[in-house]
Parts: C-alpha cells; sequence; structure tokens
C-alpha cells in the first residue's frame, strides 16, 4: 500500500518535473522569438517612420503590456518608449552597442532583453519583457497540469488502499482462520469466495493438512495402541508382585517373584521393539552399506542359541557364501533377529529352528523355518496388524516383530512372505533382498 | 468361593490366580473364549473374571451369548481398554463389573465378593444367621460375638450355605463351591466339614435335609 502511493507519488513529481522543463524551453524560445520579431518590426519601423528626433511613448493597448517594453534610439538618443521603459537605454547604446539576447535588471526587477539594430546602424531597438511573466505563464502552465494530480492524488490513494484491502481480504481471512485453529485442527480450509490468485496456496496448505493429519493419526494409533499393549504386562507384574507379598509359601512367593521379574522382561521387550518401529515409522534414514546376511544369520543364530537351549530347541544355520546385499547392517540384524527370536518363542520345547540364506544372479533368499504349530491362514491375514499376535501358542509376545519386519523389508525394498515350512511343518518366513553386485 | 478366570496372559492369569487364591477363591483358569463360555454354560460359577482380549472368541462376544443363554453368573469385565464407550458396551452387554489394567488384587477380590453378594440379593457385607456372624473379606466367623476359628474348606462351605441361606444346596453343589479343577474331592468331605462346623457352632445353624442335602435357614423363617 505505502508503496504503491510512494511510486506513485515518486512518477507524479517526475512527471511535474519534465512538464515544467519542457514548458519553460518551449516557452523561452516562443517569448523569445515574439521578442525578436518584435524588434524586427520596430528596427523597420523606425527607419522608415520616425525620421524625426522627438522621443514618443506608444499607447498602451493590452493589460499584459506593463510586463513588456521596448525602447527605439535613433542614433544614439531615445526616439521612442514604450509607457512602461525607463528613458535609460536597457543596454549600452551607439558604439558597444549588441545585439541579442540578454537578461538585465533594472530598478530591480529581471528584464529579458533582445537588442536588435537597423541596417546602418542608426536605429537600435530593446524589446525586454519581464522575467516574471514568463515564470507567471509557465506557473499557469505547469498548475493546470499539477492540480488534478494533486486532487487525484487522494482519489488515487483511497483506490489503491481500496483495491488492495479488497484483494487481501481472501489471504487476511485465510490467516485469522489459520490462527484461531487449535494445533489439533486439521480439517481441510474452506474459502468459497477466494479469488483464483490465492487457490493454489489454500490447495497446498490442505495438501500439507492432510499429510500431517495423516502422520498425527498414526502416531496417535501407535500411542494408544502401545498404552493398552503395555498395560497387560504392569497389569502381570503388579499381581505377582501382590502376590509375592501375600504368600506364605516360600516356594510359592519365589515362584511369583521369578515371574515378577519375567513380566519386567517382557514390558521391556515391548517397550524396545515400540522404540525401533517407531524410529523406523518417523523415517530415520537407513544408513547403506555393502553387508553378508549369512554372517548376519550366524551372529543373531549364535547370540539365539543360549535362548533355544534353554527350550531344547534345535537351532541350525545353513548359508551360502557370501551373500552381499546393499542395506544398514543395525536394520538388517533386527530384521533377522525378530525373525529368529520369533520362531524360538513360538515352537514348543524340542522345536527345530532352521535358518537358511542362499543367492542367484539377483536375490538373496533368507528363510526362517521352524517346527512349530505354524499361522492359521485366518492369523496369517491379520499378521501386519500391529499388536497382533497369533493366540492360543501360550507364549507371550506383542505381535510388533512382524511390524518392524515388515518396515525394515519396506526400506531395504526387499520382500517379506509366510507360509507353511514343508521340511519342518511350522511357520515359515521369506525374505527376498536384492543381491549386491 | 468357586470363580473363572478367563485371561490369555500367562503371567498376568498365572498372577490373578494366585492372587485370588490368596483371598480365599477357588479358581478355575481358562485361556480362550471358546472354554470361557463352555465352562460358564456347564458350571454354577460364584462368579467370573473375563479378560476382553482373548483368543478364538473375544470376551465381549463370550459376554454376549451367554446371557444369551441366561447363565446368571455375575461377570467381571477386566480389560487394557479404558475408554468410555468400551466401559458401556461392556455393562450393555451384561458385564456386572468392568476393571481396567493393572488392577490391585484386593480390589479384584473385594468387587468379585460384591458381585457375589449381589448377585444373592445379600445388600451386606456380612452375612448373619442366628447368633453366627460371617465376614467375607476378613474370612472371619464370630459365634455371639466371639471369634471362631475355621479350617479354609469349613469357612467356604458356612459361606455357600449362609449365601444361599433359606435355600437347599446339594452335596455336589457345595463340592463344585469348594473345589477348582485338579483339587481332589474326598466322597465324604463335604460331611465331614459339616460336622466340624457343627461343632464348633452348634447344630442348629446347618440343617440336613435328608436325601437332598444341606440348609442354613433364613432368619425368621426357621422358626
Amino acid at each position: 500500500m505505502v508503496l504503491v502511493l510512494g511510486v506513485v507519488t515518486a512518477v507524479w513529481i517526475a512527471a511535474a518535473v519534465f512538464t515544467w522543463r519542457d514548458a519553460r524551453h518551449e516557452l523561452d524560445e516562443l517569448l523569445d522569438g515574439h521578442l525578436a520579431q518584435a524588434a524586427a518590426l520596430l528596427v523597420v519601423q523606425q527607419a522608415r517612420e520616425l525620421e524625426d528626433d522627438r522621443a514618443a511613448d506608444a499607447p498602451v493597448l493590452h493589460k499584459y503590456a506593463p510586463k513588456v517594453a521596448f525602447q527605439v534610439f535613433h542614433e544614439g538618443r531615445l526616439a521612442l518608449r514604450s509607457p512602461n521603459a525607463p528613458e535609460l537605454p536597457m543596454a549600452e547604446v551607439g558604439r558597444r552597442f549588441k545585439t541579442g539576447f540578454r537578461t538585465v535588471e533594472i530598478d530591480g526587477v529581471a528584464w529579458r532583453v533582445f537588442a536588435a539594430h537597423g541596417a546602418e546602424r542608426d536605429v537600435q531597438v530593446y524589446v525586454s519583457e519581464q522575467v516574471d511573466s514568463r515564470g507567471a505563464i509557465l506557473w499557469a502552465v505547469l498548475r493546470s497540469a499539477v492540480w488534478p494530480m494533486l486532487l487525484a492524488l487522494p482519489l488515487l490513494a483511497l483506490a489503491a488502499w481500496w483495491a488492495i484491502y479488497g484483494g487481501m481480504t481472501p489471504l487476511r481471512r485465510l490467516g485469522r482462520a489459520l490462527s484461531e485453529r487449535r494445533p489439533q485442527a486439521l480439517q481441510p480450509v474452506v474459502l468459497p469466495d477466494a479469488p483464483s490468485e490465492i487457490q493454489p496456496v489454500v490447495a497446498s496448505l490442505n495438501d500439507l493438512f492432510e499429510r500431517i493429519s495423516g502422520l498425527m493419526d498414526a502416531e496417535r494409533r501407535f500411542t494408544a495402541d502401545a498404552a493398552h499393549e503395555l498395560r497387560t504386562p504392569i497389569a502381570a507384574i503388579r499381581a505377582q508382585a501382590q502376590v509375592a507379598l501375600g504368600e506364605a509359601d516360600a516356594a510359592q512367593r519365589r515362584h511369583a517373584l521369578e515371574a515378577t521379574l519375567e513380566g519386567c522382561d517382557r514390558a521391556t521387550r515391548l517397550v524396545e521393539q515400540m522404540l525401533t518401529l517407531s524410529r523406523l515409522e518417523t523415517g530415520a534414514a537407513a544408513l547403506p552399506g555393502r553387508l553378508d546376511l549369512g554372517d548376519i544369520a550366524r551372529q543373531v543364530a549364535a547370540e539365539a542359541a543360549p535362548r533355544a537351549i534353554a527350550r531344547e530347541q534345535v537351532i541350525e544355520v545353513s548359508a551360502d557364501a557370501p551373500c552381499p546385499v546393499m542395506g544398514d547392517a543395525t536394520l538388517a540384524g533386527v530384521l533377522v533377529r525378530n525373525l529368529v527370536d520369533n520362531a524360538i518363542r513360538y515352537s514348543p520345547a524340542r522345536a527345530k529352528v532352521k535358518i537358511s540364506v542362499s543367492r542367484d544372479d539377483r536375490t538373496v533368499r533368507l528363510v526362517v523355518e521352524d517346527s512349530g504349530p505354524g499361522l492359521a491362514p485366518a492369523d496369517a491375514q491379520r499378521l501386519g496388524e500391529r499388536f497382533f499376535r497369533a493366540m492360543g501358542t501360550g507364549a507371550s509376545g506383542s505381535g510388533l516383530g512382524w511390524s518392524i519386519v515388515r518396515r525394515i523389508t519396506a526400506v531395504h525394498n526387499a520382500s517379506a512372505s509366510v507360509g507353511t515350512s514343508a521340511q519342518l511343518g511350522g511357520l515359515r518366513v521369506e525374505i527376498e533382498w536384492p543381491a549386491a553386485r | 468361593m468357586r470363580i473363572l478366570l478367563a485371561e490369555d496372559d500367562p503371567l498376568l492369569g498365572d498372577g490373578l490366580r494366585a492372587g485370588l487364591r490368596q483371598s480365599g477363591f477357588q479358581v478355575d483358569w481358562v485361556r480362550d473364549g471358546v472354554a470361557a463360555e463352555r465352562e460358564l454354560r456347564a458350571e454354577p460359577y460364584a462368579a467370573a473374571v473375563l479378560d476382553l482380549g482373548l483368543p478364538q472368541k473375544d470376551g465381549m462376544a463370550v459376554l454376549t451369548s451367554i446371557r444369551r443363554a441366561a447363565v446368571k453368573t455375575p461377570v467381571l469385565v477386566l480389560t487394557a481398554r479404558d475408554a468410555i464407550p468400551d466401559r458401556i458396551r461392556g455393562l450393555d452387554l451384561g458385564a456386572d463389573d468392568y476393571v481396567v489394567k493393572p488392577v490391585d488384587l484386593h480390589e479384584l477380590a473385594a468387587r468379585l465378593r460384591a458381585l457375589v453378594r449381589r448377585a444373592h440379593g445379600q445388600p451386606e457385607e456380612r452375612l448373619a444367621a442366628q447368633d453366627v456372624v460371617l465376614d467375607p473379606a476378613s474370612r472371619t466367623v464370630q459365634r455371639g460375638g466371639v471369634p471362631v476359628t475355621l479350617a479354609a474348606r469349613e469357612f467356604d462351605l458356612l459361606h455357600a450355605l449362609m449365601l444361599n441361606a433359606g435355600r437347599v444346596l446339594s452335596r455336589e453343589q457345595i463340592e463344585q463351591h469348594l473345589y477348582s479343577w485338579g483339587q481332589e474331592v474326598e466322597s465324604n468331605a463335604v460331611e465331614v466339614h459339616v460336622h466340624h462346623l457343627r461343632r464348633k457352632l452348634g447344630n442348629d445353624l446347618i440343617q440336613t435335609v435328608r436325601g437332598v442335602g444341606y440348609i442354613v435357614p433364613r432368619e425368621g423363617a426357621a422358626q
């Protein structure tokens, strides 16, 4: 608004300056021309008519006449003058007479003087005009140009203000609507009468809202699910601790205390899984590098072996060498660990867990299979739902593991599929990972 | 008092069973919805603790079908879901109480006792018959203001008879109140317990209905 008015004012001032300069130049030329013309007329007139030596006053014929004056000298003596012309010559006469234009001061008034002489230099003529009168003309010209502009400026300002204010109204309404929103409110902004210029802004804004809303929904759902899922182990810990407090029998008390610890471990594992998943879902970048899935399978199996042995399970790795893939080594470890832990936990005592890694030209294939109960088809369908766990297995688990597996495979362009192991009869999970060159 | 516990989480189920036993309940523990429904239809439990997130058949579905089958056993729903709509739905579907995990075992026991009491139309926590007063919460019995020491089974038997005051309970019904699964029931156990109770509390309190069972007469109705 200020900018618009500033520019308009500047343009207007510049126009006025140019007008003034142009007008002054043209006016000077025109009036100088008139002076010269008048001088020429007087010279010609004098040469023919004023042979006598009497100085005469010319009549006043126009109200503008006092502003113009002339003197005619014949052989150095004043022969004719206008009533307002002084008796003394306006400039030198006689030998030192010079033709042409000059500006002189007579009685404190500036005059523009044109001097001319006849063919024999005996007639010398001064025609002059008050410089002020030129200024008055110039001012009159300028005034007629400036006044409408001066009047127009406030109107222009008003119009500009109105147009800008009007044009900004939808934006201002948008701003107000946004500032009045609660942070949770992510429904689209609706501005039905918004001009087409700001429609793209509204559209992008709504698009952003939608994406944020999706993210927040996922987050909210996760938090709610997580809180509920944590309640069960906490309830177990509380119940077992309370049993231990009230138990007189030493063996029973010990059992309850051990169960309390187990509950703590379970809650810890649940929290760790939630954190892993949450980090994966907020898109923490994977650090790709070259790694060998066979090595990772052996490492994970070595870590898991004590737990398997404790349940009298047999754990076995068969890996081609080498099985290079591109990926984040930590995430790949988390992935394989989840599969192996799952197989150990959901398989009964004395079950067999087999990890095999093989490769062909394009793919490295990791298979984890067990001789446990496997998954009913209905359960296999729900496997991806967070917090779903295969029920009735007597084992504790949150069902978060599979979500983690899926997220990690997605990050690495790998794929995971679930089936029944032909060899062992239990669950078979296969991960296909693009082979590194 | 014999109750059914339906909870799929092994650690929590184990803890609840042990804790409720400490409070004097006989606890049968099932781990899925189908078993819960089967047992609730088959046995006259004093009350049931039902987890909603049960495998095979959801707790809400179990509740709906047992109420449809006119099973009147009071049901306390135990759940991780604490949203008000969840609670309302649970209570509307026939739950008698709704408890959010984690729960204090003493509170759980008190709520179960209250459920049982209300189911028997007993407004008061303490049960009284003649000069005998039984307090289920502290598991104590007084006769004429004097504390009487009872064995756990004797207390449970007296509790069952006093809760059902004015009604004859058969020996089988009493056994169902006293023993949870896997507990050995000797053939004359009920007779032995009744004998001991009469010795401690007098012969008039528990009366034998020959060929049918035992009864604690309701106040005022007996004389």
